[in-house]
């Protein structure tokens, strides 16, 4: 398991947003995004991150507590130890109370030409 | 039936159907997000902890190839993590639609592409699974793939343009249907596999089958297991 040392998310609400807070899980801990800019309403785009500087095992976007959030699109920029950044960009989905959405992916292995 | 005997062959070490069960194994690919414990007699009890199902979704790909004019063939190699497998990604087909094993040399008569690959030194078996193949090498301290790579790249290319019988007619004539597939593996899973997994709190589902490539679901204690990355590196 790689050691994230920080992520920044981009999120595209597409026709339902939220009112709360956007919340991400990593390793069954829920914690607010940081540096936000942007908004959750119906076609804004929220961009945020977190320094977790943590061994990653998992992380999820957390749906709202009330109501459907509709995702237009998610990219995550992950900046992990050892390893150059890399991105991972996920299509539409729609989070609510009962799912969260697996955002981590562990840094793609090499690859050369041959 | 060669993708049965291997499906079952993933799950038969003892590692994978040992009785205690992990410490620390979480129970399912849930997160408990309120985790306060309710008080017995409490006249004011917690509400129940929001226990949400994770969604898992397919991340939207980059074409790992530039286009390109013309029949060129581009091939990359992604050694695994523990190097001693090598994927070779192609820009075309290799046997569409489908994928087949071949775990030593005898097992490649009549087909082009496994028998030139075993006459490559180190290589000890060849798994092609449409535009890829990926190649486990006989030496596990050999760790530098450039030179087999390489090698592996020059016998592609003129294999496909030599345009000669890549997978034997023998193999593909004698392919169980896609419902014979599924009807196997999950007896193999209900009857084999999901009996020694429950021992680390595992759960193993079919998901879906595209030709002979299944896919399957490892849920319950399998998240953060050993044993399930056991089995996802013997299934790669």
């Amino acid at each position: 398991m790689p050691k994230l040392n920080k992520f920044r998310i981009q999120i595209q609400t597409g026709s339902e947003g939220i009112e709360e807070p956007a919340r991400f899980c990593f390793n069954s801990h829920v914690l607010p995004l940081e540096e936000l800019s942007g908004g959750t309403k119906p076609g804004e785009t929220l961009e945020g991150g977190y320094d977790v500087n943590s061994v990653a095992h998992s992380m999820t976007l957390v749906g709202p507590e009330n109501g459907t959030w509709s995702l237009q699109k998610i990219k995550v920029d992950f900046e992990c130890e050892n390893t150059p950044p890399y991105s991972v960009e996920y299509p539409a989905v729609e989070l609510d109370e009962t799912t969260e959405l697996n955002i981590w992916k562990d840094p793609p292995l090499p690859t050369f030409d041959v | 039936m060669n993708i049965i005997t291997k499906f079952k062959n993933m799950f038969s070490s003892e590692d994978v159907v040992a009785e205690e069960p992990a410490q620390n194994n979480v129970a399912d690919d849930r997160t408990n997000i309120s985790s306060e414990p309710v008080e017995e007699n409490n006249p004011f009890p917690e509400p129940e902890p929001v226990v949400r199902r994770v969604i898992r979704v397919a991340e939207v790909a980059d074409d790992i190839f530039p286009p390109v004019d013309g029949n060129k063939v581009l091939i990359k190699a992604q050694p695994s993590a523990t190097s001693d497998q090598c994927l070779f990604m192609l820009n075309r087909p290799l046997f569409s639609g489908h994928s087949w094993w071949f775990p030593d040399f005898e097992s490649a008569e009549g087909s082009l592409l496994a028998e030139r690959l075993f006459s490559l030194e180190d290589v000890e078996s060849v798994l092609v699974n449409e535009a890829t193949v990926t190649i486990t090498r006989k030496d596990k301290n050999i760790f530098d793939w450039k030179p087999l790579g390489s090698e592996v790249g020059t016998a592609l290319r003129e294999l496909l343009e030599e345009r000669g019988e890549l997978i034997s007619e023998k193999i593909i004539s004698e392919m169980p249907s896609q419902d014979e597939i599924q009807e196997g593996i999950q007896k193999a899973i209900n009857e084999e596999v999901n009996p020694g997994v429950a021992g680390h709190g595992g759960l193993i589902t079919l998901e879906h089958i595209k030709g002979n490539t299944i896919t399957i679901k490892m849920g319950g204690g399998c998240q953060g297991c050993s044993s399930a990355d056991d089995i996802k590196a013997r299934s790669s």
